[in-house]
């Protein structure tokens, strides 16, 4: 157990440097509340709650197809960095693997996932009128 | 005698063709065709009988097709014609298709008219597969496909919340036995490497005691749910907010005797299982006097014939323990044909009174239905043993042969006999002689006789009832039944040694102890409605059965269910549901908070659960 | 420092990979990928026919090199594959087979009702293609890491499958439920088999069951607090209780066409693996976990049971009763012979089969009645039998399959599992099993009774106009595919009930690289 030691000292550390920060700036800050001080805003209603921010769906796309490419590299590089070890093997396994990942990017951009501003593609307008369409049938059926 | 193949065929086509067309035909087109199909069995069953008339010896098997077999289990779909089965179908089939007939007019403008029909013959045909089946797993088939019948009939009126609740209790009590039969045969295969009917007699001979005892009491706990013995009868009772007929057929003459005929069947096991033999005889003669006491002070008439019956299945489950199969299958056959008889005649007093059951409400109706009076008074003096009816001979070879094991069970029986007489004789003077008393049910009008599709059958039963005994006479030569038997039972059947005058003796006390109960029924029934001394309240309540299965069971068990209903459902699950649907929106904030509980709570549960698991691994089974 | 350790390990030993081995989860996986790439590449989204079409090879064509498998697997040239990892034996192929009946039944039934709520799009049967090749993996999987890639396969597709109607409230929520759970469980998943490789040092499962044959531990306290997270995972794709607490709102909330296809995919590829990991890995260790898995069948068998008494909707019914299934099934891995193997295997195809068939004959009621694949209660179904008397025979017969009654498949399911449970003398067990078999036929019964009593005209207005709403739609037309498929099973269910032999027989062949 003794080389665990370190890291258990350092947890130890870390854990009474965060609440000797806490603690250190609650006892020397000086503290002189006012009504006004406490309120969120100089002016104004304050928020009950969190207001909804609308995030159009593209962006969480474009993330999808960054880590798609992302895990490739990430298996690209240790391929090229033992190819001729592995042969034809890795490069049938490795053009499989890409192969894959680019139908799976094909179908994405083919349903828009890359076209931003109004959609062109009668598709996939087609497809967001459709789902948008059966929302009230949805209600309906419950 | 491949006829046996028609007769469970013809039931099939009648339920198929019933199911498809039955509707299209409609009343009573359906009726005449479920009764055709069933009268068709019954030909075939007397065609079947006929062949094996010079044959009794040997068992036929004919065998359609292998079911499945798995490891060294071979089931195969094979009908058994012996003289029990034999027996069995004519009976079966001869009384089912008089109800048929009877049932055209009964059930005359009911909207469901066709589908009585279609459950009516496959009633029939589960029955027939039932008696005939040459292995426990199709017998078994046969077991639930009469259960399964008997619960939707029962609850064929199933706007009545009572019917519907009734079918259910009958489902769930049958459902208790039918584990003891799964078992029963999975023992059964376990120690004769086999589930077929034609290795029991050879096989049994290897079987210990108590495994034998251990086999037996698990087709016992079959036999007493599906034959309704103690403690197992109450939803008997209850089975009566099925349409009469059903009573008659279902729950008096065919299927609530499966059990009794299971155990017939199993008689070569029940040879070796000496204990067993002694509980299956005590619980009989408990429930046939429990149930005739109960009977004595029941004002509905379906349910004092309900006891009634339950009281004679406790006979012949008596006959069954002391050894009597034979007796116990001529009690079964002639109880069939009479109590059939009471069903029938109680429905057309029913059918007449505008559906009224009350006896308080009835009375002098014997100027008004005579067919129907004469008839159940047959009845009634065959179920009493009056002699020569029908009853005289099947009781009195029951208790003959009760005699022979115990005279404590016998006197317990004859005392149960005395009730008998008096409780018929009690329903038959309230319900036909004294003062009418059915105005506010009739509004004026008189009652009338039913028509004559209904009292045909009444006047066949009858005729069955009275001339039953015929089938089994105690003098020598005249035991038709008995020697038709024989070869089915061989020495598992009991055999007493009793000097001729000790038997007349018994019968002699038989006779005079009908007479007497007769007698004191007339004393005590004659021109009275109504006599609180003599239906003592625990008697009316059933000895308060069931009510205290209901605290104790029932009650349990619906609240397991409603704690499942409100904590899980409720809480939980339509939680959910309303949270997202909107009303959470509406609450606001609280409608999160609700909603992640929920998740939350899922949660816990599960990992509740590793909890207890992991509880177990280290502190049980670590090392 | 790295690059040295990764060149002292030079030269690389390349894995033999025995196409034929993966080939099931290759043709399926391709499959999906066609599709893709038609989809992506004609220029036209929806294909149904075209889709449907490849989704049918796929399926078939894996059918038949599972069966192929199975035939092979005769000759004891079962064998490991892909670096031990894959296991390629009678037992996988067998499992393989069910995957494909599944998937051919599903396949029928299924797009054309999806079709209402969603369109005719690639994605259903891509991901139907896709969790099926993750019920392949978790069946072949000789190794945890691969039952759990198989399991994550399967599962991220069913989630997604699972949300389908997005229009509904009911359904996001069930899915989101679904998945989080689904994360939850996989997450203590995993860290079962962390714990299982610090007690052996392997996670490939011949290797476990070797080390463990050889060494005994003197504390075997952390390998079994691995088996026990591993069967909190398993459970929980069972739906075993007490994991069982999603399934209930998932089949509601699931399109019913999902919800019959998840039903059976997710236990056939959990029930394969956790047989492949407890039975033959983990057989030494039967003592130790008999209890808990025990503990778990009969909690599922009495509740799920006891709980869809008083439900009204027929899918939580549907969903309780397939948590009855699972106890039932868990009794076979309970009692570990090579015969309850078989007898698992015979259950889980039978159960496959009739649960995919009835509830594509729900999808079938409720496109008839109007609510697409979405809740329905079982007043809705009343007088069934009136309008639509052929479809509510069919049911009763799936319904009553299911209960258990005989001449079905599903009556020889329960009767051969029983038959493994007294085998093993555990009678009591067996005694549970019956009780709540009985219980479970009141609520199937229900079922039956709501379609064949009352009339259609008792229900309000609203529903005729439904009817009448979705005869314009030409609903035979949609509708026949998935009579196709329904047929099948019915045919299936109820063949097989009469004449099990060959498919008993099979069953008895699919047997495990040990």
């Amino acid at each position: 157990m003794a080389q665990y030691l370190p890291i258990v000292i350092m947890l130890v550390l870390g854990g009474v440097f965060a609440a000797g920060s806490f603690i250190g700036s609650g006892l020397l800050a000086p503290k002189r509340p006012h009504r006004a001080k406490l309120a969120p805003y100089e002016c104004g209603i304050v928020p009950r709650s969190e207001p909804p921010e609308r995030f159009p769906v593209r962006f969480f796309l474009v993330a999808m197809i960054f880590i798609i490419f992302d895990i490739e590299i990430i298996f690209l590089y240790p391929f090229a960095a033992a190819a001729g070890e592995l042969g034809t093997f890795g490069v049938i396994e490795v053009a499989g693997f890409a192969l894959v990942v680019f139908i799976a990017f094909a179908y994405l951009v083919a349903n828009g996932a890359l076209s931003w501003g109004p959609s062109r593609k009668q598709s996939y307008r087609v497809v967001e009128e459709r789902l948008a369409s059966k929302v009230p049938t949805g209600v309906r059926g419950e | 005698m491949g006829a046996v193949g028609f007769v469970v065929l013809f039931p099939l086509l009648g339920f198929l063709v019933l199911l498809t067309f039955g509707r299209r035909l409609g009343d009573p087109v359906a009726g005449w065709l479920g009764t055709l199909a069933v009268f068709g069995s019954f030909v075939s069953a007397i065609v079947v009988w006929l062949a094996r008339l010079g044959n009794e010896g040997h068992p036929y098997v004919l065998r359609l097709f292998d079911w499945f077999s798995a490891g060294g289990l071979h089931v195969n779909v094979s009908f058994r014609v012996d003289g029990l089965s034999v027996a069995m179908i004519l009976f079966v089939t001869g009384v089912a298709t008089l109800i048929h007939l009877y049932s055209i007019g009964y059930m005359k403008g009911d909207p469901l008219y066709h589908q009585f029909f279609v459950y009516l013959n496959l009633f029939v045909f589960s029955m027939v597969v039932l008696v005939t089946a040459n292995t426990l797993p199709l017998a078994f088939l046969g077991w639930e496909g009469v259960g399964a019948c008997s619960y939707w009939l029962i609850s064929f009126w199933f706007e009545r919340p009572t019917a519907a609740s009734a079918g259910k209790k009958a489902f769930i009590v049958n459902r208790i036995g039918d584990t003891g039969f799964l078992l029963g045969t999975f023992l059964v295969f376990e120690h004769l490497g086999s589930v077929s009917f034609s290795r029991l007699t050879a096989g049994s001979l290897n079987l210990s005691p108590d495994t034998a005892t251990a086999i037996v009491l698990l087709f016992f706990l079959a036999a007493a749910g599906k034959s309704a013995q103690l403690p197992l009868f109450t939803w008997l009772l209850d089975a009566m907010e099925g349409p009469t007929p059903v009573s008659a057929l279902i729950h008096a003459a065919t299927m609530v005797t499966a059990g009794v005929y299971l155990m017939a069947r199993l008689s070569p096991i029940l040879a070796l299982a000496h204990t067993a033999d002694l509980v299956i005889a005590i619980v009989g003669v408990a429930t046939a006097f429990v149930a005739a006491m109960a009977a004595t002070a029941q004002t509905d008439i379906k349910k004092i014939v309900a006891y009634s019956t339950v009281s004679q299945l406790g006979y012949m489950m008596l006959g069954i323990g002391t050894g009597a199969y034979t007796a116990a299958i001529f009690l079964m056959i002639t109880h069939a044909f009479y109590k059939a008889l009471i069903f029938l005649g109680s429905g057309s007093v029913i059918h007449s009174l505008n559906g009224e059951q009350n006896i308080r409400r009835m009375g002098a109706l014997k100027k008004y239905m005579p067919i129907t009076t004469v008839t159940m008074i047959l009845a009634w003096l065959s179920i009493a043993g009056v002699p020569p009816f029908s009853g005289f001979f099947s009781k009195g070879a029951v208790l003959e042969n009760a005699f022979g094991d115990s005279p404590l069970l016998w006197a317990a029986g004859v005392i149960t006999a005395l009730l008998t007489a008096y409780y018929m004789g009690r329903l038959v003077y309230v319900v036909f002689y004294g003062t009418p008393r059915f105005e506010e049910v009739t509004h004026g009008h008189d009652p009338h006789e039913s028509p004559s599709v209904m009292t045909i059958p009444l006047i066949v039963l009858a005729a069955a009832a009275v001339i039953g005994g015929l089938l089994n006479l105690p003098v020598s030569g005249f035991g038709f039944l008995g020697s038709w038997l024989a070869p089915v039972f061989g020495t598992a059947q009991a055999a007493y040694p009793m000097s001729a005058g000790l038997k007349d003796g018994l019968m002699a006390t038989d006779a005079v102890v009908a007479l007497l109960g007769v007698f004191l029924s007339w004393r005590a029934w004659g021109g009275v409605s109504e006599n609180p001394a003599l239906e003592r309240k625990i008697f009316f309540n059933g000895w308060y059965i069931d009510a205290f299965y209901d605290r104790a069971f029932a009650r349990t068990g619906t609240a397991v269910a409603e704690v499942a209903d409100t904590v899980v459902d409720r809480q939980i699950v339509d939680g959910a549901v309303t949270g997202v649907a909107g009303v959470a929106r509406l609450v606001g904030g609280a409608g999160r908070k609700v909603q992640s509980g929920l998740v939350r709570s899922y949660l816990l549960i599960m990992v509740g659960g590793l909890i207890v698991m992991l509880g177990y691994v280290l502190t049980v089974a670590a090392r | 420092m790295i690059f040295a350790n990764v060149l002292s390990q030079l030269p690389i030993a390349l894995p033999a990979i025995s196409y034929k081995a993966v080939a099931p989860e290759l043709v399926l996986f391709g499959g999906a990928l066609l599709i893709l790439l038609v989809s992506a590449t004609v220029g036209k989204r929806e294909l149904p026919g075209l889709y449907r079409a490849i989704a049918l090879v796929a399926a078939l064509a894996e059918g038949g090199f599972s069966g192929y498998q199975l035939y092979l697997a005769q000759g004891a040239k079962a064998s490991l594959a892909v670096a031990g990892a894959i296991a390629y034996d009678g037992f996988s192929a067998f499992a393989g087979i069910v995957v494909a009946a599944i998937l051919l039944l599903a396949i029928l039934i299924g797009p054309g009702f999806i079709k209402r709520i969603a369109g005719d799009g690639p994605e259903f049967l891509v991901l139907m293609l896709i969790s099926a090749m993750g019920a392949t993996v978790m069946a072949q999987g000789e190794d945890l890491i691969v039952i759990f890639i198989g399991l994550e396969i399967l599962s991220i597709a069913l989630y997604v499958m699972v949300g389908y109607r997005i229009g509904d409230g009911l359904a996001r929520e069930a899915a989101f439920k679904y998945f989080i759970l689904g994360g939850f469980s996989s997450a203590i998943f995993l860290y079962g088999i962390a714990l299982v490789y610090g007690a052996t040092g392997t996670t490939n499962l011949a290797k476990i069951g070797a080390f463990l044959a050889l060494n005994v531990l003197t504390h075997d306290g952390v390998l079994l607090f691995g088996l026990a997270l591993l069967l909190l995972g398993f459970g929980f794709k069972v739906s075993a209780v007490p994991f069982h607490l999603w399934s209930p709102d998932v089949y509601q909330g699931a399109p019913t066409s999902v919800t019959g296809y998840m039903a059976a995919m997710a236990k056939v590829g959990a029930f394969a693996a956790l047989i492949r990991v407890f039975d033959i890995a983990f057989a030494g260790q039967i003592v130790q976990w008999r209890p808990i898995v025990v503990g778990l069948a009969i909690l599922s068998m009495v509740f799920g049971a006891l709980f869809a008494l008083r439900q009204r909707e027929l899918k939580k019914i549907l969903a309780y009763s397939s948590i009855n299934h699972a106890g039932f099934i868990l009794l076979g891995v309970y009692a570990g012979t090579a015969a309850a193997i078989s007898n698992t295997l015979f259950y889980l195809i039978a159960y496959a089969v009739i649960v995919v068939g009835t509830f594509g004959l729900v999808s079938i009621v409720q496109d008839s009645i109007g609510v697409s694949e979405g809740s329905c209660s079982l007043d809705q179904l009343r007088g069934l039998a009136r309008s639509r008397p052929a479809l509510a025979t069919v049911t009763a017969i799936m319904v009553l399959a299911q209960a258990g009654a005989p001449f079905t498949t599903g009556f020889l399911a329960k009767f051969s599992i029983i038959v493994s449970v007294v085998e093993i003398r555990e009678y009591w067990v067996a005694v549970v099993a019956m009780l709540s078999a009985a219980i479970a036929v009141a609520f199937y019964l229900r079922i039956v009774l709501a379609m064949f009593r009352g009339e259609p005209e008792e229900v309000e207005g609203e529903r005729v106009l439904a009817i009448q709403g979705a005869a314009t739609e030409a609903p035979a037309r949609r509708q026949a595919l998935a009579w196709i498929g329904v047929s099948l099973s019915l045919v299936f269910t109820v063949g097989f009930g009469i004449f099990p032999q060959p498919l008993l027989d099979l069953a008895a062949r699919a047997h495990i690289v040990g």
